[in-house]
């Protein structure tokens, strides 16, 4: 054996070790949402630490976007039958169920440690297809020194009757605040939070259900009592001047910081942008934020009604060529530790089981307030934003969210547009 | 005495046509020449097969899709008419589309053209700092439509943006306005500010046609006492038509299509009012959570045959006017 045909052995060799090398290393990939929210990826990146670590040769590799690209990018690559191992999911997009392109979880996690609220909000026909590790209820945010100046002291039961909330949103106009912080420049839900909170207080769970499903007429008196309810607070000035092109972040600024609102409808998930140092968008130290129930409505059938939503959340993606290493991944966010960490890192409900007697410093006492609101709330769960399809959707966001509260159209108009969308008789 | 050409009397006729014409290809022996189709495949297959790929398959793709409701994994299900049934008969949104998009198709080509052609015409002119506007003006052709859409958002935004400020401070603060987030200005907001991207660009091609124009009419014009208006009138813009109207037919085409400044602006709100063909078609297709191509195809054929229908026409058009005048 001559020496040239031994060093074309060896470098044989060595080739053939390096692919069975590589070949040992498995890369899971993850894509979410979330991009400049730095505690979420935190918590997510120390989720993946775990894992790696009790997993050798198994490499995590995130992927971090902002949500339209987001989306844009994974209706492109699913549609190919590609796609990350892991995405970043929401409840509302059924369509990724309908299409097969995500993977049951009912075998792949631990749901013992799973809220069972979040566990339905992603069951369908008996699959789950989410871990929800996000949560929120529909609060409404106020400015406490605001409202003291303003003379008007909060009930004990911390919510205004029909008529106190108008009256309230006049009193601040009239005093050159802002009322209503909110925009709609950039998400197709905020505008229409006020009304639909109105609306589930006043049909209650199971007609709200209807209307949302199409089996109640938007021309319902009690649907026309509380737009045109919604309508004399338009007309009193309740949203910025700005309101259809404000940004879901600006509108947070503008909440909390310049120029200031006295309330501000908005997902739980405020604290993500708020409980951040100011420096980076986050409210100003000693902001007095306060926590108050959406108004009652006039007769309404379930006045302590609120919405519960499952935010942000995982799938595995059913092309996924490792299921059970990504089902593993996603188990090792879903334990009672990982929990506690989100609710006090991210400061943030979440739908996996947690600790909130954990939360201290100077947000403790938001999270008592938060919990004091929600002691006596019956949850409905999901939003117009799940529950509506096509046309009815996308009317939806162009009227009850955009044109009505933008005072752009009459009560009898919008419900005459929604109603032709959405009510199928 | 002029020169004859230097052909031998003694060669036979069609001998002497072969050595006249050009060598386009092998001649068959008794036969005509001819082309050389090996060399030519060779040349044109690399395009041909570019453009089949990315264009003739795309759009033959999409009229085959038009007639489907189209799933993802392959699934596709044949509905005949179905698709156009609907959007002809059950479909406001599209006609409102079609609304904007014909109305930001017809003012806007006028206003991007007739702003270049007096951008040009102050360049040609000699205004003060001349080079310095030339390079202004055209700087915004060259800015992204992200950008371009950011900046306009910033410039009518109703707190601080520029547009409200110039108002307020000139004591028109009633005219303050939410210039996109009305239904009556937002179209218009948005023609302006896509106007103001493409002026530059129709001004250095106007501004070209304006050098390359003979001297001597404009000489000719100027010894018998015709002043700027007259020569601007009578005799510029009329040899200017044939550019002008190339510059209308390709803002035309462009606008039919238009897209990216509205996406970014305003998403086709609010109530549809800026809401464009393309728009249209991106939410049906990809916004809508059906994961369905079938709609959305249905609806980028008809507005492909209307494009196409338009162009051909215009095409027609001008050139029976041309036969007319000269």
């Amino acid at each position: 054996m001559g020496p040239w045909f031994q060093r074309m052995l060896w470098g044989a060799a060595l080739a053939l070790g390096c692919v069975a090398v590589a070949s040992a290393e498995t890369t899971l990939t993850l894509w979410s949402h979330e991009a400049d929210e730095a505690a979420k990826v935190a918590w997510a990146e120390t989720a993946a630490k775990k894992f790696e670590q009790a997993n050798p040769g198994v490499t995590v590799k995130m992927t971090w976007y902002q949500k339209e690209a987001l989306n844009a990018a994974l209706k492109a690559a699913l549609r190919a039958g590609q796609g990350p191992d892991i995405l970043y999911t929401e409840p509302d997009q059924t369509e990724y169920i309908e299409n097969g392109f995500l993977l049951p979880l009912n075998d792949l996690i631990n749901w013992n440690n799973v809220e069972p609220w979040a566990r339905e909000a992603w069951t369908v026909d008996g699959k789950v297809y989410g871990l929800a590790k996000e949560a929120y209820t529909i609060e409404l945010y106020y400015n406490k020194d605001w409202l003291k100046k303003l003379g008007v002291t909060l009930p004990p039961t911390g919510q205004f009757t029909q008529a106190q909330f108008l009256d309230v949103v006049k009193k601040a106009a009239a005093a050159g605040m802002t009322p209503i912080a909110q925009g709609v420049g950039d998400r197709p839900f905020p505008g229409a939070y006020l009304t639909h909170e109105a609306l589930l207080k006043k049909l209650g769970k199971a007609d709200y259900g209807k209307l949302l499903a199409g089996k109640l007429s938007w021309k319902d008196p009690r649907v026309v009592e509380v737009f045109t309810w919604v309508k004399q607070l338009v007309d009193a000035g309740a949203y910025p001047k700005s309101f259809a092109t404000l940004k879901l972040g600006e509108s947070h600024y503008y909440f909390h910081t310049k120029p200031g609102a006295l309330m501000f409808p908005m997902g739980a998930f405020y604290t993500g942008r708020a409980f951040v140092p100011p420096d980076k968008g986050g409210q100003p130290e000693n902001f007095p934020l306060g926590v108050m129930q959406f108004a009652a409505m006039d007769g309404g059938a379930c006045n302590n009604c609120k919405s519960l939503l499952a935010g942000g959340s995982f799938s595995i993606n059913a092309n996924s060529k490792n299921p059970k290493l990504a089902g593993a991944l996603l188990n090792t966010m879903a334990t009672p530790e990982m929990g506690t960490l989100w609710l006090t890192t991210v400061l943030l409900q979440t739908g996996i089981k947690s600790d909130p007697s954990k939360v201290s410093g100077k947000y403790a006492g938001y999270f008592r307030e938060l919990s004091e609101r929600n002691k006596n709330a019956e949850y409905f769960m999901g939003s117009p934003r799940n529950l509506l399809k096509g046309q009815c959707a996308e009317t939806y966001v162009q009227v009850v969210n955009t044109a009505f509260p933008g005072g752009l159209l009459p009560v009898d108009k919008a419900l005459e547009m929604v109603n032709q969308a959405c009510y199928k008789g | 005495m002029p020169e004859t050409p230097a052909v031998p009397r003694t060669l036979s006729a069609p001998t002497a046509v072969a050595v006249a014409e050009p060598r386009v290809g092998r001649q068959i022996r008794g036969g005509p020449p001819q082309a050389p189709w090996g060399a030519i495949m060779v040349y044109l297959t690399p395009a041909l097969l570019v453009y089949a790929a990315f264009t003739i398959y795309p759009v033959a793709l999409t009229f085959y899709n038009s007639f489907h409701v189209i799933k993802p994994r392959g699934v596709e299900q044949y509905v005949g008419w179905a698709n156009f049934v609907t959007l002809f008969t059950q479909d406001p949104t599209f006609w409102k589309a079609v609304r904007n998009t014909m109305v930001w198709a017809t003012v806007a080509p006028t206003a991007d053209v007739g702003t270049g052609l007096v951008l040009a015409l102050c360049l040609y002119a000699k205004v003060p700092f001349a080079r310095f506007f030339r390079v202004a003006w055209f700087t915004p052709v060259l800015i992204s439509y992200v950008v371009v859409g950011i900046l306009w958002m910033w410039i009518y935004n109703y707190d601080w943006g520029i547009a409200n400020l110039l108002l307020r401070s000139v004591g028109l603060g009633a005219w303050v306005h939410s210039w996109i987030g009305d239904p009556r200005t937002a179209l218009g907001a948005l023609i302006f500010a896509h106007a103001w991207k493409w002026a530059g660009f129709n001004m250095v091609v106007c501004l070209a046609a304006l050098f390359a124009l003979p001297a001597e009419v404009l000489e000719a014009a100027e010894l018998d006492n015709c002043g700027w208006l007259r020569k601007l009138v009578y005799i510029i813009i009329p040899m200017l038509r044939a550019t002008l109207l190339n510059l209308l037919i390709l803002a035309f085409v462009g606008k039919m299509k238009v897209f990216d400044l509205v996406w970014i602006m305003t998403r086709g709100g609010p109530l549809w009012s800026t809401e464009t063909v393309s728009t249209y078609v991106y939410k049906r297709a990809f916004e809508w959570n059906t994961f369905d191509l079938g709609y959305p195809s249905a609806v980028a054929a008809v507005w492909f045959v209307v494009v196409l229908a338009f162009v051909i026409g215009l095409t027609w058009l001008f050139r029976q006017r041309e036969r007319l005048e000269y």
